[in-house]
């Protein structure tokens, strides 16, 4: 998935990115709320992590800005006094959920993949298509109870069309899940990866949910729950 | 009857007009008092002058009248005045000589006996009160005549009457005294009131105005007072200045410290996430990261403490509806995969004496700790009787066990490890009725799990 951080503290941020990262995220990590604007229109992000206590433009302010140009990503929030004012505010402002500093990665993280997972419409944290089952927590897939064998750029490709079943998805928004805005993009290498992700998937029973839809991307055909 | 005496003497005591009238009125009784007498004397001095005038008068008739003959009295058998001729008239005559030898007296005098002896001295005349051998009371006048028609004579002439008549008059004009200066005295009470109703006006414009203050209706006071108030009400205002910014500068520099406390902490805890990687770190790390959560609880701890005080000036009242349905609408997002119901079981129009920000607190961590424990269900219940506002937040989670109910009100204990808070909620709950002197019980609720129950 790709995440937006936005975080004043460098350290914090890092550290943010890093394990992001690590949990085979795509992480956009800004300084500030200008520079998160301007990313947000650049790209599109699957989820938001904003801090209340941003310098110049506030966290509340910046989330209200977001929500007012239609972005429906969830939003985590990061609050360091933790009052119920700021709550409040920050959740009736437009965001989906918070988290008190400091906190444990795995809250965090919990939290963030629960949001994930409420907003493209699964409660679980598994996804099931036909033979197809994906372990979100894990990371792992498994086609008729048995486990596939996906590198992270093929799992992340194959979650993210799961993910938006149904809905034609663009080559460039596939690129955004695999790398961060700077490193160099090339959409044969989508190309490739779809087409070793389709081969694993038909080779045990045949099964084949992922279409081309010729100039635009790809679509998961299978109903997923 | 005691305590209806204290309860007088209180009120009394603590009205300003009240006291400030009651001075009036002991101030005007004494006064009414003293003046009593003076007036009665004065009136008294004018009457017997007027006696004096008028028997002065009769006496100068008498004179008129006599003759001598050789040195002796004679008089006519008619007297100018006819009142000395009629039997039992008030007003009566008498002539002696030198001697004090009653030579004359008048026919009205006739049964009339009293022991009085003229000095014939040179003193000119006298005004006197004597008694008859009735006991009736009379003015006498006695003026000595030494020359009469131009002869030369001795005598001394003597006017009286009763002193009844007066004695009538005095006590028409005492009640009359007593009557004007009573209806003086109510008309001055009267207007002393309603000067001090209408002085003490601008005091109670003033009473209105820091009630709306307190009320939370109005931020300061306004200028329209009279120029002895307006110092006052300027000190008020820069109190309730400095006051409100202090409240604000206080509260913006919590949040100051809350960021630059709680950030690095945050890094901390990455950090030692990061050591904890390695097998050898283990130790080293979880004693970090205790010693981490403690510092982050104390610092939650203090700094809700110190921004959730109560305000010493302003009197505020919240309406519990509104809180409710923004810290509802906050949770229910939050908890959106529970699909929690929550019953609202009091009056829509219910006010808590809260500030809102500490009844959102409060309300936050009660109802946060509902939603998460809960099966499904939460419930709010509130009513004010006598005064005192009762308040409940109820579950149908797994409770708290009777011997533990004491231990979670404590600062930093939590009993459900597993789920993620900070674990100071309650304790925060606690500190803030305190500061409004109120009081919180944990319950079995009748849905099957918890109750907090607030008294304030």
């Amino acid at each position: 998935m790709k995440l937006l951080v936005v975080e004043d503290e460098a350290l914090l941020r890092h550290h943010l990115y890093t394990r992001l990262g690590e949990q085979g995220h795509v992480v956009d990590a800004v300084a500030n709320a200008e520079e998160a604007l301007y990313r947000v229109d650049e790209y599109h992000h699957d989820l938001a992590i904003i801090d209340l206590g941003l310098p110049d433009i506030s966290g509340l302010d910046l989330i209200r800005q977001l929500r007012s140009q239609d972005k429906t990503f969830p939003i985590l929030i990061l609050t360091a006094r933790g009052n119920w004012q700021d709550k409040v505010e920050g959740l009736a402002s437009g965001a989906d959920d918070y988290v008190v500093k400091p906190f444990q990665f795995e809250e965090l993280e919990a939290r963030l993949n629960a949001l994930l997972r409420r907003s493209s419409g699964f409660i679980q944290s598994t996804i099931a298509a036909g033979p197809l089952l994906l372990d979100l927590n894990r990371k792992q897939a498994q086609i008729d109870g048995t486990g596939m064998n996906l590198t992270a750029y093929e799992y992340r490709i194959l979650e993210y069309l799961m993910r938006h079943q149904q809905q034609v998805v663009p080559k460039e928004r596939l690129i955004e899940q695999l790398y961060p805005d700077d490193e160099e993009r090339d959409p044969n290498v989508i190309e490739v990866l779809v087409g070793r992700l389709r081969r694993k998937l038909e080779s045990t029973n045949g099964f084949k949910p992922i279409e081309t839809v010729r100039g635009q991307g790809y679509l998961f055909t299978e109903r997923c729950r | 009857m005691t305590l209806r005496i204290r309860r007088v003497k209180a009120r009394w005591g603590s009205s300003l007009r009240l006291r400030l009238m009651f001075g009036s009125v002991v101030l005007a009784v004494l006064f009414m008092t003293a003046l009593l007498p003076l007036l009665r004397s004065a009136f008294l001095i004018a009457l017997e002058q007027t006696v004096e005038q008028r028997l002065a008068a009769d006496a100068g008739a008498l004179i008129s009248a006599a003759r001598t003959d050789d040195g002796k009295l004679t008089m006519p058998s008619k007297l100018p005045d006819e009142e000395f001729d009629i039997p039992d008239a008030k007003l009566l005559g008498f002539i002696y000589d030198r001697e004090g030898n009653l030579i004359w007296r008048s026919r009205s005098s006739r049964g009339i006996a009293f022991d009085y002896l003229p000095q014939y001295d040179g003193g000119g005349n006298r005004l006197l009160r004597i008694y008859d051998s009735k006991g009736k009371d009379f003015y006498l006048y006695d003026v000595e005549v030494d020359l009469l028609r131009g002869e030369s004579a001795a005598f001394s002439i003597v006017t009286l009457q009763p002193a009844s008549d007066t004695k009538a008059l005095y006590r028409g004009f005492t009640t009359q005294l007593y009557l004007w200066l009573g209806l003086a005295l109510l008309l001055l009470l009267g207007l002393l009131w309603f000067g001090l109703t209408w002085g003490f006006r601008s005091l109670r414009g003033l009473r209105k105005e820091l009630d709306e203050v307190e009320s939370g209706n109005r931020e300061r006071l306004s200028d329209k007072h009279p120029s002895e108030l307006l110092r006052l009400t300027g000190s008020l205002n820069r109190l309730l200045d400095s006051e409100r910014q202090q409240r604000e500068r206080y509260r913006h520099s919590l949040d100051d410290l809350a960021h630059s406390l709680k950030t690095p902490l945050s890094v901390l805890q990455g950090v030692s996430e990061v050591i904890a990687a390695k097998p050898e770190n283990r130790e080293q790390t979880r004693i970090l990261q205790g010693q981490i959560e403690r510092m982050s609880q104390q610092i939650g701890y203090q700094l809700q403490r110190a921004s959730l005080r109560k305000s010493g000036l302003i009197r505020h009242r919240v309406p519990l509806q509104q809180v409710v349905n923004n810290l509802c609408d906050a949770l229910d997002k939050v908890y959106r995969d529970k699909q929690v119901t929550v019953q609202r079981q009091f009056d829509p129009w219910l006010e808590i004496p809260m500030e809102r920000a500490a009844l959102l607190e409060l309300l936050g961590n009660l109802l946060e700790n509902a939603y998460r424990l809960c099966l499904g269900q939460v419930r709010i219940r509130a009513s004010i009787a006598q005064g005192i506002c009762e308040l409940c937040v109820e579950d149908d989670g797994p409770g708290v066990p009777v011997d533990q109910r004491e231990r979670i009100l404590r600062r930093g204990e939590r009993l459900d490890a597993q789920h993620p808070g900070q674990g100071i909620g309650t304790a925060v709950v606690k500190d803030i009725l305190e500061s409004y002197e109120g009081e919180l019980f944990v319950e079995e609720s009748e849905l099957g799990g918890a109750a907090f129950r607030i008294r304030i």
